[in-house]
């Protein structure tokens, strides 16, 4: 039994491409044969069925705990107030305590500790997951209600219905393609934490350059395999300097994209560049750096179908 | 005018935070209305130090933060019950069992320091204590604006609560007490790290481009801001982009009838003025992209001084 192989793509800073890689890297997966899914992982933002013109399904709703007291049962003791690590309820003495959801982590301590059971799950709706299917890929898809804060839970839960799949039917997939945040926080964190191989995405700018030196430091942390891609890398002819400032930090490269004229229509339009039925240019910049690409990845990756 | 917090951010990241940021406050800095204090609250990636540097590293203060707090496993008082792994004492699966040494054995990463261990434990066998989160970086410019940012601890899970130091670290600078404005570079989302950002402002920047991502990006941000009630303007980068997104940009703000503060047409002096590390506005004064950005500003103190 073979288990699919996962990919995170991810880039610490944001707007540097790594949607388009996501999507055109499962793309080309699915052109040769891989069965795919697509994972996006960036719940603040996500644009994956932007790119692929996917009409999302299965709207679920995410749940997460808040205290709420049931006030013919609380005794007004303050035990759980003493104890919230987050001093997410506010307790005057002989009163009844009242939960503060901006702060609540939502640990459950208070519920489990109450000594009579006043202490009710207030469950709130903090997102959504979806899943879709365009292009013979398959999506899974997280969306974090604006205004709330706990993104993690939600990325979390698409890593769960991940584990799921891979239980209930190992071999549904070849690849998955984990697309994430920008950024280094613990959404990030996690998606490259369940991936097997992790492709920093960049761009050859001072800004680019720092913040992919982080996310490596990161990636690093985690003890994942990496290469970078540099996106906009024929911007202002800095490439090879830029190139070779990463080599001089010791950060393989994959390859490089430059900037072309049909990277942003295709992305405008919803058809990702390299769909095989897509009328773009074989021979046009991007299309070539895409393919060189994809076949570097596939000499580094040992995949399977 | 008396004192205004501002931040810049835009849902989607790399439309130009930084750069715009950048650029107003090195003209916030030249008015003479204006006291400024820059921060730059990406902690994940902070940037902004790149454009407006030290004015010598000598004087660049750091300082150690210690906002995340982690469980610590005390073996000498286990009793190895193992209930606080058969009874989930953790909801965040940071609290496993090693069956080898029939111990439990905690998840760094995924701990959020809630103390529901140590407080279940029947024999006290968890601790909690605070873990260096990241730092606080302050200094002044060369042309003696002060700046503070934060950056993050690797793997730490901090960023919302770093975020919040740093806004608190600029209320409390003595020397700076005539301060007047607060220009804060947020970071990209709409969660926790940007929640913190925008909470307790005067008025918040929400930069876009023209792209399906950019405007979808926008208009969850801008939900997000909404339900704080706090009043927004909008400037659209790479303004003159050719794109089929120009019907859907147009149709959205004529129909929200949302503030445009001004727009950037694509300026290849905004690429170079970031390789030269300067803001647009002292690279290329007469470029369009740095009167386009003056003309923001006007409007922007405008704006402002109607608060």
């Amino acid at each position: 039994m073979v288990k699919p192989k996962i990919i995170c793509v991810t880039g610490g800073k944001g707007g540097t491409g790594k949607t388009l890689v996501a999507v055109n890297l499962a793309i080309m997966f699915k052109n040769k044969g891989y069965k795919v899914l697509l994972i996006d992982g960036d719940v603040e933002n996500p644009n994956t069925f932007l790119l692929l013109n996917a009409k999302l399904k299965n709207k679920t709703e995410v749940l997460y705990f808040l205290p709420k007291i049931n006030e013919d049962k609380c005794n007004k003791c303050g035990l759980c107030a003493e104890n919230c690590g987050t001093h997410a309820l506010l307790y005057i003495k002989d009163s009844y305590p009242i939960p503060i959801s901006t702060v609540c982590s939502g640990c459950k301590l208070c519920y489990k500790i109450c000594p009579t059971n006043a202490i009710e799950p207030d469950l709130k709706v903090i997102g959504w997951t979806y899943t879709a299917s365009a292009l013979n890929i398959d999506l899974f898809l997280g969306e974090l209600k604006p205004s709330e804060a706990r993104s993690a839970v939600i990325v979390n839960k698409l890593m769960e219905n991940l584990e799921e799949v891979i239980e209930t039917e190992p071999e549904k997939y070849d690849i998955v393609i984990l697309d994430t945040a920008p950024g280094a926080h613990c959404d990030v964190e996690e998606l490259i934490n369940g991936a097997d191989l992790v492709i920093p995405v960049t761009e050859p700018t001072r800004f680019g350059k720092l913040d992919l030196l982080r996310i490596i430091e990161l990636i690093t942390l985690l003890k994942k395999e990496y290469k970078a891609i540099v996106n906009r890398s024929s911007l202002l002819g800095y490439k090879e300097k830029f190139l070779k400032e990463l080599e001089e930090n010791g950060v393989e490269v994959l390859g490089d994209i430059p900037l072309d004229e049909e990277i942003v229509s295709s992305y405008c339009q919803g058809i990702p560049l390299m769909e095989e039925k897509s009328k773009f240019d074989r021979d046009g910049a991007g299309y070539k750096s895409f393919t060189k690409i994809f076949e570097n990845l596939i000499e580094w990756g040992e995949f399977s179908k | 005018m008396n004192r205004k917090k501002i931040a810049v951010i835009s849902g989607k990241g790399g439309v130009g935070k930084t750069s715009l940021v950048a650029s107003l406050a090195s003209l916030a800095h030249k008015d003479h209305d204006v006291n400024l204090i820059v921060l730059d609250c990406d902690v994940d990636a902070p940037n902004l130090a790149l454009i407006l540097p030290a004015k010598s590293k000598e004087e660049v203060l750091t300082q150690d933060m210690y906002t995340t707090k982690k469980a610590t496993f005390l073996e000498d008082k286990c009793t190895q019950c193992k209930q606080c792994y058969d009874e989930h004492f953790c909801e965040f699966k940071a609290l496993n069992w090693d069956e080898n040494n029939n111990i439990p054995i905690i998840n760094y990463l995924a701990c959020e320091g809630c103390g529901a261990c140590k407080v279940l434990c029947p024999e006290s066998a968890f601790e909690i204590n605070p873990v260096k989160s990241g730092e606080i970086i302050s200094y002044e410019t060369s042309s003696e604006l002060p700046l503070i940012y934060g950056k993050t601890k690797l793997g730490s899970t901090t960023s919302g609560l770093l975020v919040s130091e740093v806004k608190e670290h600029a209320n409390h600078l003595k020397k700076y007490e005539d301060t007047n404005l607060i220009l804060i570079d947020g970071p990209p989302g709409i969660g926790c790290p940007v929640i913190a950002t925008v909470s307790g402002l005067d008025y918040v920047v929400a930069i876009t481009e023209p792209t399906p991502s950019g405007i979808h990006d926008l208009t969850r941000a801008l939900e997000m801001v909404t339900q704080f009630n706090i009043p927004f303007g909008i400037v659209i980068n790479k303004a003159d982009l050719k794109s089929a997104s120009q019907k859907q940009l147009n149709s959205y703000i004529k129909k929200s009838s949302h503030e445009i503060l001004g727009k950037i047409n694509f300026d290849l002096s905004i690429p170079e003025a970031m390789s030269y590390a300067k803001p647009v506005v002292d690279y290329a004064p007469e470029s369009d992209a740095s009167q386009a950005i003056n003309s923001i500003y006007t409007k922007l103190k405008h704006v402002l001084s109607k608060l």
